[in-house]
């Protein structure tokens, strides 16, 4: 039965007649179409729903609606005057605090209700206050900076011009190397940027999905009659009913069916899908569906699966569940370790870990009456999407449109083509009608795809001068019961560790192991984490071991630039000296190693990453990325239309920047049209730390394209010769005499009337023939790498483990900064990440299978009050392959820290702990096992 | 996520609440709405009546008497916190209520939603145990008073009866002399649940302990007094009762035989153990600095 309500929202009055079990959230935005108010845990954990009710803040997720009759709601859509943002906003956009932007409306909600109340908060009040919102971007180092600024806006004041020296090489740059806020931060600080969940179409059926209740079963038989009875149930598919086609992320390795078949290998694998005309009539129609089991016996542990008579997940391939075998030795591992005057040998542990973008997936599927089928998504690979659909749909990409909306972050869990993207589309051609499907955040646990779990066994040897002489790697990775990314993550747990030191000799054993869990996938830093702790944490105890400083065994074997690697991979432009050396003086680590107190500690980690992966997903010889960009008529404005996805880390900004440079215009002259199949060029998107490098270099290429037109049109307008004409900052002058000039915008538009449309054309490839002839000698290639290096400081409580993290003294070498704003918002969004997964995040799983933290409340990732202080620097740098020498930082800069955070609890607290997450518990049996020892001496 | 199908009530004061909670069938009162309906949501309960007490204002109070505080079971955590009363009389209080979840949810959270949701890990149960609270119940005829302890019989179980409802907290002041601290253990700095919690209440007279209280709280299936802790500290002289002093350490160590841990995500039952014996420890010596400085 329906109440009605009254309700008071952004100064309007509404009367409404509601039904019991909707919440206030539900009622904004599905009733009312205030979908600035962002829908992410549902269960009050995130604040990502936080609306100001009755001056105070709230999760709007956990209030009936009922309970909001009579009330006073303040929304983020109330905020702004207009055209004019209100102070936080502004503040917000201005310190670069929005990422993905899908936290941004309930921080911003959150910070109002705050200052308000208190209009000066210290910061340490701040972060006790804020605790309640979590964002997955930012580090929440800029979020907090701009609630400082917004205290000081509100009070009228106006903020002092920021001093910031350029890169040196940036110096003659106009666009590139100015900290710009994002191009759409302001949309994102108003809620009206839309996510896909934020969108309806006419019409509109919901899908939900049917999950495996058990780890490894026989489907028997399945029954939907009473479900397809039920009223609103417009249709329910099952693995009968589709095709047989085998889908995946790797071609070496489609293993997953759009249905189960005849086998379910993991709790949340996926058995029948409904659509109906609301979300609840589907689960209510789940509950319906009979399905009957034969339950098979299941294996959990990689190491279990392995040996023989183990359940088997693939009776027709992968023998032992071994999903993937690496075997490679470059140089002579035997020769190295005759050769080390110091050899250790160590086993750790990695954890599986899960992106967790603060928007859940979702995806509308709509066909038009001429067999086309549009997908909205929320993906970071509209072009693989498009390419996986076409080969399971069996219909040619001309007839799919995929257009990717805002996307609420990824970290590569939207990196390959999901089930719900499959399912809405047949759902939406069985039934004649646009489909929604989304995932809620248990949902998003189980289909996975987060961080192998990896066991490795790691053994270096060094000289009596540190120079490390051979390196030999066994890495087990937990897989789970699919393959999605895991051959190239097999690889890449590989293939990355002699990218930054120098060594000749090196084994690598790379197993994957399948088990009856969710799937394993790409996770920021794709397979090359876990090796990157042993190995900064090995390399700092063999320091130790020979007396040597942690730094100093590091500056020895540093990578070098022009340097080509054991395992054939080309380094160009290399600055990690350089990093290591600035870390080292900021973070005074001469006067605090060895002189801390106890509890306290200090360490080093280093890691870096590709910048963009040398070759594509699957074969092609299409250029990884493409643009396109179109003046305006009138010469007012450039267009650029580029593939690559925007999910937060600010591709369309940093893109529009690059192709501003080149065409010689300010930043407030370009839009950006990104990922949507139809409008834009292939791009492959954001995954591999890909972008900036990529579609900066196709956006150039495009920039210089027009660069050159208008120029020539320039020249027969003021009667120069071409090659004497230059452009910039939207004037196109002679470069012997720059006050003989015209506006940019003028010989643009007297191009049009002469000579028709102003376009441009770019596109980027990495160089031919990168990396080896050996078996797998693709992965790990790249036209550039990047490198970092991080100072952690921790203080840990001796008598309860925990660790406090106080300090980050981070460099990167990321090249030209094209947004030195944006490269500091990933490198601090990256260290606290990185924090978060090596001091408390894990899945834990029961006794059969079922995952006992598939939320927001027992998956802990950190908070505003967890956060440490973030020093970043980025070092002088130019990468030749890059656009006006850039490259990656968004996965290297979170490389460093898992090996920095062991190393620096290692130093508190004499002892190690060599299992990641590095819990309370597991640091206060480390304490107490030395002291064991200690006794027993 | 949805909820499941259920009639929404929303009497007008007290006495129609009682009524609806005793009439209908499979009736549940909401209050702030924090656990309810996240419970609701995962479908671990379900309802056929939702009892809105939204509108009962009778719960909506904090005021004192000469012998006692008093505060409704409809006071948000926030409120606590605000309360010049509770920050007067009850300081150790406000500090557990500030430890509940995140800004938004001890916005809608109260008092008497925390604990007769008697989880184990409630955060604001062990001071007020520690302080010798009451709860009044009532239902549509009747009305009692019972220590707050006799509501947890389990985890997340309560004592409850159909149409009962707890009305407010009754909270005894204490004379000079006595302090109260709260140490609560998560697992990150905020918005976490307690993996072990403590609890102490310090009564001082002529420089040794006269009465005092400890509360474990996540050690066990509901929070608990530590009868052999507390035996301990009576009567010990206040100057031993210093950092790893033997008198400290046989309290830490009574504590920790008083408790019943389990394994769990969070933490294993060593563990919580291990971290009992320290934050009890810690949680004394700040109940004593405080009884020091009221007198």
């Amino acid at each position: 039965m329906k109440h009605i309500i009254k309700i008071e929202i952004n100064g309007n009055h509404y009367e409404l007649a509601v039904k019991p079990g909707i919440t206030l959230l539900d009622l904004l935005r599905d009733e009312l179409k205030l979908t600035g108010t962002k829908r992410a845990c549902e269960l009050g954990d995130c604040g990502a729903c936080t609306v100001i009710m009755e001056g105070k803040a709230v999760n709007s997720c956990l209030v009936l609606a009922l309970e909001a009759d009579g009330k006073q709601i303040e929304t983020i859509e109330g905020l702004a005057k207009g055209e004019e943002l209100h102070p936080i906003q502004r503040a917000f956009v201005e310190k670069g605090a929005i990422q993905c932007g899908y936290c941004t409306p309930g921080v911003i909600m959150r910070t109002k209700s705050l200052l308000d109340v208190n209009p000066d908060p210290t910061v340490d009040e701040l972060k006790y206050e804020l605790a309640g919102n979590l964002c997955r971007c930012t580090g929440y180092t800029k979020i907090i900076e701009a609630v400082q600024t917004a205290q000081e806006y509100l009070k009228g004041k106006e903020p002092e011009a920021m001093v910031f020296a350029p890169q040196k090489s940036a110096i003659n740059l106009s666009v590139v190397g100015k900290r710009l806020p994002k191009i759409d931060s302001p949309d994102k600080a108003t809620g009206r940027a839309l996510y896909t969940d934020d969108m309806t179409l006419p019409n509109m059926l919901y899908g939900k999905f049917l999950l495996s209740p058990l780890a490894h079963a026989h489907i028997k038989s399945i029954k939907t009659e009473k479900a397809e009875k039920l009223p609103g149930v417009k249709y329910i598919l099952t693995g009968a009913d589709v095709s047989d086609i085998r889908w995946g992320t790797s071609p070496a390795r489609y293993d997953e069916t759009i249905l189960a078949k005849d086998k379910v290998r993991f709790i949340g694998d996926v058995v029948a899908a409904v659509a109906a005309i609301d979300e609840e009539t589907c689960y209510k129609a789940l509950q319906l569906i009979e399905v009957e089991y034969e339950e098979l016996p299941a294996v959990f542990d990689p190491e279990e699966a392995m040996k023989e008579g183990a359940p088997r997940l693939f009776e027709d391939k992968y023998e032992n569940n071994i999903n993937t075998h690496v075997d490679h030795h470059f140089g002579d591992i035997n020769k190295g370790f005759a050769e080390a005057d110091h050899i250790r040998e160590q086993r750790f542990v990695g954890n599986r870990t899960y992106q967790n973008p603060m928007e859940p997936h979702c995806a509308i599927a709509e066909w038009d009456r001429h067999g086309r089928v549009t997908l909205y998504t929320s993906t970071q690979v509209v072009h693989y999407v498009h390419y996986q659909l076409s080969r399971i749909l069996n219909i040619p990409q001309g007839d799919i449109r995929v257009i990717m909306t805002h996307v609420g972050g990824g970290f590569g869990a939207k990196a390959a083509t999901t089930t719900i993207e499959v399912m809405s589309i047949l759902l939406a051609k069985k039934t004649g009608f646009p489909v929604k499907m989304k995932f809620n955040r248990e949902e998003m646990y189980l289909y996975g795809r987060g961080r192998h779990k990896q066991f490795i066994d790691l053994k270096i040897g060094v000289k009596k001068d540190g120079t490390i002489t051979a390196v030999k790697q066994k890495a087990i990775l937990e897989g789970g019961a699919y393959s999605s990314f895991g051959v190239v993550s097999t690889y890449y747990a590989g293939s990355m560790l002699p990218t930054l030191y120098k060594f000749e000799n090196y084994k690598y054993d790379g197993l994957r192991v399948n088990t009856n869990l969710p799937p394993s996938g790409a996770f920021r830093g794709h397979g090359c984490p876990h090796p990157r702790f042993a190995f900064e944490s090995l390399l700092s105890m063999i320091a130790d071991d020979i007396g040597m400083d942690h730094i100093d065994i590091r500056l020895k074997n540093a990578m070098e630039p022009k340097y080509t690697t054991c395992n054939d991979l080309e380094i160009h432009s290399c600055e990690f000296t350089a990093c290591l050396e600035e870390v080292r003086k900021k973070s005074d680590w001469e006067r605090k190693k060895g002189n801390l107190p106890a509890g306290r500690g200090i360490g080093i980690g280093c890691g870096g990453f590709v910048s963009g992966a040398g070759y594509p997903i699957y074969r092609s010889k299409f250029p990884h990325s493409s643009a396109i960009i179109k003046i305006q008529e009138d010469g007012s404005k450039a267009v650029l239309f580029i593939g690559d996805a925007d999910i937060g880390q600010g591709s369309d900004t940093v893109l529009a920047m690059a192709a501003c440079e080149a065409m010689g215009i300010s930043y407030d002259r370009i839009s950006v049209v990104s990922a949507d199949s139809d409008l834009t060029p292939i791009g492959f998107g954001a995954y591999s730390s890909r972008v900036t490098l990529m579609g900066g270099n196709a956006s150039k290429m495009a920039g210089e394209d027009i660069k050159k037109q208008v120029i020539t049109m320039a020249s027969e307008l003021l009667g120069i010769s071409a090659d004497k004409l230059d452009a910039k900052e939207n004037k196109i002058f002679n470069k012997e005499n720059p006050e003989q000039f015209i506006p940019w915008e003028e010989s643009a538009f007297k191009f049009f009337s002469a000579k028709g449309p102003l376009t441009g054309r770019g596109h980027y490839s990495p160089p031919e023939g990168l990396g080896g002839t050996y078996k797998g000698a693709a992965v790990g290639t790249s036209p550039a790498f990047s490198f970092s290096a991080t100072v952690c400081e921790v203080d840990v409580d001796m008598e309860t483990g925990k660790v406090k993290v106080l300090n980050f003294w981070d460099a990167h070498d990321c090249g030209t900064a094209v947004n030195p704003m944006l490269v500091e918002g990933q490198a601090e969004g990256a260290v606290l990440m990185g924090m978060s997964e090596t001091l408390m995040e894990n899945e834990v799983f029961d006794s059969k299978g079922r995952m006992m933290n598939a939320d927001l409340h027992n998956y802990l990732i950190a908070t505003t009050a967890d956060m440490p202080v973030i020093h970043s620097t980025i070092v002088d740098s130019y990468e030749p392959n890059g656009p006006f020498g850039a490259k990656e930082v968004g996965e290297g800069a979170t490389l460093p820290v898992l090996g920095a955070v062991a190393n620096a609890v290692a130093d508190a607290i004499g002892a190690r702990v060599f299992e990641l997450p590095i819990t309370p518990q597991r640091v206060l049996e480390a304490i107490q096992s030395v002291k064991k020892e200690n006794q027993n001496i | 996520m949805y909820v499941s199908d259920f009639t929404y009530l929303r009497p007008k004061n007290l006495e129609e609440a009682l009524d609806l909670l005793q009439n209908k069938d499979d009736a549940v009162a909401l209050a702030g709405g924090t656990d309810l309906l996240v419970e609701l949501k995962t479908g671990v309960r379900l309802c056929s009546h939702l009892v809105s007490l939204a509108d009962v204002e009778e719960f909506k109070f904090i005021k004192e008497d000469e012998k006692s505080i008093q505060i409704g079971a409809g006071i948000t955590h926030s409120q606590i916190m605000q309360s010049s009363l509770v920050k007067e009389h009850i300081p150790a209080l406000a500090l557990a209520a500030s430890k509940i979840g995140s800004h938004q949810v001890r916005n809608n959270g109260t008092l008497g939603g925390n604990i007769c949701s008697a989880a184990a890990c409630c955060d604001s149960a062990p001071v007020l145990i520690s302080l010798n609270a009451q709860i009044e119940i009532l239902d549509a005829t009747n009305k009692k008073i019972i220590p707050l302890e006799d509501l947890f019989q389990g985890n997340k179980i309560n004592t409850l009866k159909k149409g009962q409802l707890v009305s407010k907290v009754i909270i005894p002041k204490t004379g000079k002399g006595t302090g109260v601290h709260y140490e609560k253990f998560g697992l990150r700095e905020a918005m976490a649940v307690s993996v072990v919690s403590v609890s102490v209440m310090l009564k001082i007279k002529n420089e040794s302990i006269e009465n005092a209280s400890v509360v474990i709280g996540a050690v066990a299936p509901t929070p608990k007094v530590s009868v052999a802790a507390v035996g301990i500290l009576i009567g010990t002289p206040t100057h031993l009762l210093v950092e790893k002093s033997d008198p400290i350490l046989r309290v830490s160590e009574a504590a920790v035989g008083d408790s019943i841990p389990i394994d769990d995500i969070r933490g294993g039952a060593q563990y919580r153990r291990d971290v009992l014996f320290s934050l009890t420890q810690r949680c004394i010596l700040k109940a004593l600095e405080s009884a020091q400085k009221n007198v």
